[in-house]
């Protein structure tokens, strides 16, 4: 156990405190201020400047009534379960990887992993926004050329009248209001974060060899294993990551805001919480109305934050 | 091997054996289509790119111009986008290690109280902060900088970085510190000689975590870059991106420019990336 200093031995050494002041400083003009300005600016009709005007509660009876808000949070809704969805294939290839017999393969993979890591996200983007283009992106001429065209377009009028794809028509996969979701789902597919699988990998590391022998003993398939021995293990940063998802997932409008502009898409079906919050003091210029729809998101996710820290616990 | 396989070695076995590689080679393949994507295209024009999409175009139609196009273009940004990211890089990680000492290795009076005055900050979510940001840094004269970038990525640094080294450098060994206490070590000289020699590999992980952190940044810099000359990569690469009329062999040139400096990074500090992320140097 590190040394408790009584007061007197404190005061001796107060210059240890130095040491912390740059940190806190930095965290209290940038994170705390900021979070009080907008819990301040929040009963404020605000364009930003220096004129404001006290409205009390009206931003928050504004977004009772705020139709595309309450939207915005059905939409994230729906990202945030395609998000859990594509946590799996980070798990299972963090499983294949780790059952494979070579210590050898199992470093190169680990590293080829991080090799496309080099690629900026943000490049990323724009590389699959390029995919999804209707005339020149990939995505359709794979769809083209494999026949998986004719066969949208086959159920489309046959069976589910979607009336979305058609014949003599590229498909518009960031411009047409009902494939927006869809495409939202399909983006960055294989869905692997390299540094998701390395955590894993690394939490896979600590079962040994002979829990394996063990349950091959008591005759226990490659299934059985995944969910008696190696999911457990790994559980805490499953769990870990799940939470970061979620939270980020709620607040994000990145990627909205780059794929389909500050409106959320055509018919505003890409639109998040994040994304109107920003539209709102951005575009609309009502800094007000944008920290009271921060508060409410910020009282989400608190209170999620805390519902989660209740249910789950993470060790250090 | 971790699990041993109890089949005889025989025709099922030895697909069974390959299986794996099989599925973890073409996901491979996957992750890295868009690389090569961006490598091949970069060398075409947009004619070239809808004859062949898929291919390489041959050696004698390369167009290596769109590269000396590309290198003016987002050079600047480049250059703005490295400054931005090593300045905010080693300032982050420079105080948070100033900090995790003073939290590590000593429970001083009131320093429970400044912990939890960090952590909490993990519960707020960074979203709400950007309005009234946007106003501090106007109010600070701050708009328009560099010099924002990196005090706001600083701050935002400041938690995560002091949580994982505080938790490391509390495992380091009591018996260093108090001899090098005994030799009349400063806390300053502590630091030097037995933390940072220590720690260097979560200092280099946390560090290119950092740096990746800066150079994928585009909301903030979006909203407080005016000036074409400040441009860092986010918003060159997003006005890039608001062309009309798109020559995507250029883009693609330009966006390799944009991953130079990381595939550098990445080429010194690969060993230590993995490294350190497969140990659990950071857990979660």
């Amino acid at each position: 156990m590190k040394p408790r200093l009584s007061a007197a031995q404190a005061r001796r050494e107060w210059r240890l405190y130095l040491f912390v002041v740059p940190s806190l400083v930095m965290v209290a003009t940038f994170a705390y201020f900021p979070a009080a300005s907008a819990i301040y600016h929040s009963f404020f009709e605000w364009q930003g400047g220096d004129a404001k005007q006290f409205i009390g509660l009206a931003n928050f009876q504004r977004l009772l009534n705020d139709a595309v808000l309450w939207d915005s949070f059905g939409t994230v809704a729906l990202l945030i379960l395609f998000n859990l969805f594509k946590m799996i294939p980070a798990i299972l290839l963090a499983v294949l990887i780790h059952r494979l017999k070579s210590e050898r393969w199992q470093y190169a993979y680990r590293a080829m992993l991080v090799v496309p890591m080099i690629v900026p996200h943000l490049v990323t983007l724009f590389i699959w926004k390029f995919f999804f283009d209707p005339n020149l992106g990939i995505l359709n001429r794979v769809l083209d050329a494999t026949g998986g065209k004719v066969l949208l377009v086959w159920l489309d009028q046959n069976v589910f009248h979607w009336q979305v794809f058609f014949e003599r028509i590229p498909i518009g996969w960031l411009s047409q209001p009902e494939l927006i979701l869809p495409s939202l789902f399909l983006w960055g597919f294989p869905w692997i974060g390299a540094v998701g699988v390395l955590i894993y990998l690394a939490g896979l590391q600590s079962i040994g060899t002979e829990v394996y022998e063990a349950a091959e003993l008591d005759g226990v398939g490659p299934i059985g294993k995944f969910f008696y021995i190696e999911l457990p293990l790994i559980l805490t940063q499953v769990r870990l990551n799940l939470t970061l998802l979620i939270i980020s997932t709620l607040q994000g409008y990145g990627l909205q805001l780059l794929l389909l502009g500050d409106a959320g898409g055509p018919g505003g079906r890409g639109m998040t919480p994040g994304l109107w919050m920003y539209n709102r003091a951005f575009i609309a210029g009502e800094f007000g109305y944008a920290c009271a729809v921060g508060m409410l998101l910020f009282t989400v996710i608190l209170l999620l934050t805390w519902i989660n820290h209740r249910l789950v616990r993470v060790e250090k | 091997m971790s699990a041993p396989v109890s089949t005889r070695p025989g025709r099922a076995g030895r697909l069974a054996a390959v299986l794996p590689h099989v599925v973890i080679g073409a996901i491979l393949l996957i992750e890295f289509f868009p690389l090569y994507m961006m490598l091949q295209v970069a060398f075409k024009d947009n004619a070239a790119f809808i004859d062949n999409p898929w291919l390489p175009a041959p050696l004698a139609d390369w167009r290596w111009e769109n590269w000396w196009f590309a290198l003016n273009l987002i050079g600047p940004y480049v250059a703005n986008t490295v400054f931005v990211a090593v300045t905010g890089t080693v300032c982050s990680v420079a105080l948070a290690v100033l900090g995790a000492y003073f939290f590590a290795r000593y429970r001083l009076p009131g320093s429970g109280v400044l912990w939890s005055l960090f952590m909490v900050l993990m519960l707020l979510p960074g979203i709400a902060n950007l309005v009234p940001l946007f106003t501090l840094l106007k109010e600070l004269s701050l708009l328009n900088t560099l010099w924002a970038l990196i005090a706001v990525g600083v701050a935002g640094g400041q938690v995560f970085n002091l949580f994982v080294l505080r938790n490391f450098i509390e495992d380091l060994p009591k018996d260093l510190f108090e001899a090098a206490e005994m030799d009349g070590a400063g806390h300053l000289q502590q630091i030097r000689h037995i933390v940072v020699p220590m720690s260097r590999s979560i200092l280099g992980t946390l560090a290119i975590m950092a740096f990746l952190g800066k150079w994928n940044e585009f909301l903030l810099p979006l909203v407080i870059l005016r000036d074409r000359e400040l441009f860092t990569l986010g918003v060159g690469l997003i006005y890039l991106d608001g062309e009309y009329v798109k020559q995507w062999g250029q883009i693609m040139a330009a966006y390799c420019f944009a991953a130079l400096p990381l595939i550098i990074l990445f080429l010194f500090t690969m060993r230590l990336f993995v490294k350190g992320l497969s140990q659990g140097a950071i857990k979660g």
